[in-house]
């Protein structure tokens, strides 16, 4: 069957035979073609609805047409930019943010994807502080670049080792625990409110309000990473704003332009941007905050801030995950031991990883989208667009009821 | 040169002086306050405006300028190149950035392509978001396939504000503050085997390095330091890391930088002309050995990136690549290269004073001045004259010039004429700046960069003040 693929493919330039057979066990092995809304196809046709999201990049859905228009006005009229100039889309596009994000995040450094912001979020902390170190929790996935990688938590991590260092890990959700670990040594404490990897683990608002309160304490910035929780998927605007807390440092992803651009952001304080304004031009990125994303990310926050879509993710959430328990409930012998997760972020838990990649692959064999959680890999996540409706929310009910029939 | 503008080219774009004023406040307050004040103290605080072909206008004085910056050579295929746009618009008719853990025709279509172009047996591809991204791609993967910790870069590197790439910054400048990075990387003068082979032992993972040192002020690598650092890489299994994401496609008179010495890397990285100027691509090749296969296949989602390898952008790359091929757009770098770097080089001669040494491969061609001051100085005059080139931030004394590779001779000789008579203002001005060097600690504060940025950006505003038009 592999080799199969593999000649169906051709590409062996790109497709290593380790990558296929995961594309195999997972029943992914296919090439995606057409997309559109909460759906893609293959290139037979087969329709699947898309419950991956790229990990929630489309939170609007795929190919949203209006993001698709302003790409193609843009481009007529900028494109990339000279990286070091001023930029009237950054501009703009900083200036939209600052009133759409919560609290006083009013400055941006942009990036191409989540890593690099928050490479750059961590580095500033450093160079505001003028302390090393980074202090994050357990179970945190944060990007592939090496700030990023050196505080996520991976069995593969130590391949690319000697990481960052003064890097620590405190237990997640234990105040007791932070209390001793952040201290007037710390730079910044680094979570994501929702880790959407490691099963969902929400941050309670005792334990978000607690960690502000320690750095504020020591002289610490506080870095949200709401890579997979911001724009609404977790039911309100940005997950921290329900734990009623306001952070130094925010990195958003590539939800920023909603799939049609790589763009990603790390928003400051002008407190905290302080330090780069005393050194311009000491972080740098090509493509970060290219121009003519800008532009597709303006009209995206501008979709964000009409359509509000947390709304439908808190209430089609909500359908969902109700859905999805009593089917565990109902059923004989569910491989799906429990749901966990807000609004549009929900998580599967199986037995195993094996039970992760099995369910994975029968999901797909009923259209249904779904991937394994990198930190947790014995769950599937379920990250739909925020613009699914109530009959798609019952065909991903439906597709899980005859993926777990199928087990 | 084949380019022009697309029919459906906008010419909105212009910007009033009060507009400015206000899209200038914006970028500070929500930008960044500092690289305005920086730019603005060299007359470069423009609005790029119709960015088309080799140029761009100043969207507030409608001045068109020849862009011999390019993003540090992000530009090669020209900016709004038509048939790049239009494999872009197409793209858009029914695609997005896809997902990154699927395949795509567009994502094997353009690994093929890349492969097939690739020197030598650098066959294999990964995708990436950036430069940055993807040469922590690369490192990783070094890391990763030898088992091994230590990095060999060189000193003054460039490869990226990254994790790993940060780390692999031959510079102070850049890593300071961010400090301490990766241990396990150590620096080596550019082009000195010496050093290479003093270092490396069976605990180095990779050698990295650029084939011509872009932001260190353009350093060539000579053919014998790169073919003996393939030799000890072979002797002693360690990777050898290529970073032509300045030099590659074509950028140096050949379509990679590696073909000059025909040295070929284990691992290539490439990223900014991917993009055509229009969307975001970057690459790492690599030869299929088994060290790194095994690597590769024990771990099926590595280096993936949400935003990289991406459908839209793979469609954009594979058009650059084959328009790049299409035209031998690396003959016309030699050729556009060679009359640049002569002209250049005529400069040296009328102008020892100004000018201390001319350096380049093709058309990544670098002018070094007698003093760092002149650097923002010259930045300032050639912009008057309708050249875009800056200096660079930690070696103000060095600029580049690496215009779109599609450049036309009629266009080389405005650009050249446009350098000479930036040449000639910066003769008038010398004499009273060399007195005041001459003053004891006057040079060392002119060549300052915080004092450059006070003093020019003080000077700025009182030639606005006394409306002195330039």
């Amino acid at each position: 069957m592999a080799i199969e693929t593999q000649s169906k493919f051709g590409g062996a330039e790109l497709v290593t035979q380790g990558r296929l057979e995961r594309l195999h066990d997972l029943g992914h092995d296919f090439l995606e073609a057409k997309r559109e809304g909460a759906y893609i196809y293959d290139e037979q046709g087969t329709r699947y609805l898309d419950a991956h999201g790229a990990a929630g990049v489309f939170n609007l859905g795929r190919r949203h047409a209006e993001l698709a228009g302003e790409l193609k006005r843009a481009l007529r009229e900028t494109d990339i930019g000279n990286f070091p100039m001023i930029s009237l889309e950054k501009a703009h596009l900083a200036k939209a943010l600052a009133d759409f994000v919560p609290g006083p995040l009013e400055c941006s450094i942009f990036s191409v994807v989540r890593g690099e912001a928050m490479d750059a979020a961590c580095k500033v902390a450093r160079g505001f502080t003028g302390r090393p170190e980074l202090i994050t929790v357990d179970g945190g996935w944060y990007g592939q670049t090496g700030f990023a990688l050196s505080l996520s938590e991976r069995k593969d991590k130590d391949s690319y080792a000697p990481l960052i260092p003064d890097v620590r890990v405190m237990p997640f959700g234990e105040l007791d625990a932070a209390r001793k670990a952040i201290t007037s040594k710390t730079a910044a404490v680094i979570l994501e409110p929702v880790q959407a990897e490691n099963n969902c683990r929400a941050a309670s608002p005792g334990y978000l309000k607690g960690l502000l309160g320690l750095c504020q304490q020591n002289g610490a910035v506080l870095i949200v990473d709401e890579t997979q929780t911001g724009f609404g998927r977790t039911g309100s605007k940005f997950a921290y704003e329900a734990g009623g807390i306001e952070p130094d440092i925010l990195v958003l992803g590539e939800a920023l332009a909603g799939g049609m651009f790589p763009i990603a952001a790390t928003l400051l304080t002008q407190r905290v941007n302080a330090f780069m304004n005393a050194h311009p031009l000491i972080h740098l990125s090509t493509f970060g905050g290219a121009d003519v994303g800008c532009r597709v990310a303006l009209k995206a926050i501008e979709i964000y801030a009409r359509e509000q879509p947390w709304r439908n993710a808190a209430a089609m959430g909500e359908r969902l995950s109700s859905g999805l328990r009593q089917l565990i409930r109902q059923a004989a012998a569910s491989p799906v031991r429990n749901v966990a997760g807000n609004g549009l972020l929900l998580s599967l838990e199986l037995a195993s990883p094996e039970a992760a990649k099995q369910f994975c692959k029968a999901s797909a064999a009923h259209g249904l989208l779904v991937v394994p959680g990198e930190v947790a890999t014995n769950t599937v996540v379920l990250r739909p667009p925020l613009t699914i409706t109530p009959e798609q929310v019952d065909e991903i009910v439906a597709s899980v009821k005859a993926a777990m029939e199928s087990m | 040169m084949p380019n022009g503008s697309p029919a459906t080219q906008s010419t909105t774009g212009r910007m009033s002086p009060e507009e400015k004023t206000e899209i200038d406040a914006l970028f500070s307050r929500h930008v960044n306050k500092g690289q305005f004040k920086y730019l603005r103290s060299a007359h470069l605080d423009v609005f790029e405006t119709e960015r088309l072909g080799v140029c761009f206008r100043d969207a507030v004085s409608g001045k068109k300028m020849y862009d011999c910056f390019t993003s540090a050579g992000a530009f090669n295929v020209s900016r709004h190149n038509p048939l790049v746009m239009k494999a872009l618009e197409e793209a858009l008719e029914d695609l997005d950035l896809g997902s990154y853990n699927l395949l795509s025709v567009h994502k094997l279509a353009f690994a093929k392509k890349l492969s097939s172009l690739a020197p030598g047996d650098l066959k294999g591809v990964l995708f990436a978001a950036g430069g940055g991204d993807a040469i922590d791609c690369a490192i990783k993967l070094a890391r990763g396939a030898t088992g091994r910790q230590e990095v060999i870069a060189t000193v003054k590197a460039y490869h990226g504000h990254t994790g790993f790439s940060l780390s692999a910054n031959g510079k102070e400048h850049y890593r300071h503050y961010f400090e301490p990075l990766m241990p396990g990387f150590t620096f080596t003068p550019f082009n000195d085997l010496g050093a290479v082979r003093a270092r490396a032992s069976d605990k180095t993972a990779a050698i990295i390095l650029e084939p011509v040192q872009g932001e260190a002020g353009i350093f060539p690598a000579t053919n014998e330091y790169l073919r003996g650092l393939r030799k000890i890489c072979d002797e002693k299994g360690i990777l050898l890391i290529f970073d032509e994401i300045q030099t590659g496609l074509g950028r140096t008179g050949k379509l990679f930088a590696c073909e000059h010495s025909g040295v070929i890397p284990d691992i290539m990285a490439l990223s900014k002309s991917l993009s055509g100027a229009l969307f975001p691509s970057a690459a790492v090749l690599y030869r299929k050995i088994p060290l790194v296969v095994d690597f590769l296949d024990r771990r099926p989602n590595f280096h993936v990136t949400y935003g990289g390898g991406s459908d839209i952008g793979c469609r954009v790359s594979l058009k650059v690549l084959e328009y790049i091929e299409e035209n031998r757009l690396w003959e016309n770098a030699a050729r556009m290269g060679a009359r640049l770097k002569g002209a250049l080089e005529d400069l040296m001669r009328e102008n020892p004073k100004i000018v201390k040494e001319v350096r380049g491969l093709g058309l990544m061609v670098g002018i070094e001045y007698c003093h760092e001051f002149i650097g923002p100085m010259m930045s300032e005059a050639l912009g008057r004259h309708g050249v875009w080139a800056a200096y660079s931030g930690n070696a103000p004394q060095v600029m580049r010039f690496m215009p779109p590779i599609t450049v036309n001779d009629r266009e080389m000789d405005e650009i050249i004429a446009a350098i000479r008579a930036a040449v000639k203002d910066m003769k008038s001005l010398l004499p009273v700046a060399m007195v005041a060097a001459k003053i004891p600690g006057v040079l060392s504060l002119l060549n300052n960069e915080r004092v450059q940025v006070a003093m020019f950006g003080f000077l700025r505003r009182i030639e606005e003040l006394t409306g002195k038009s330039r």
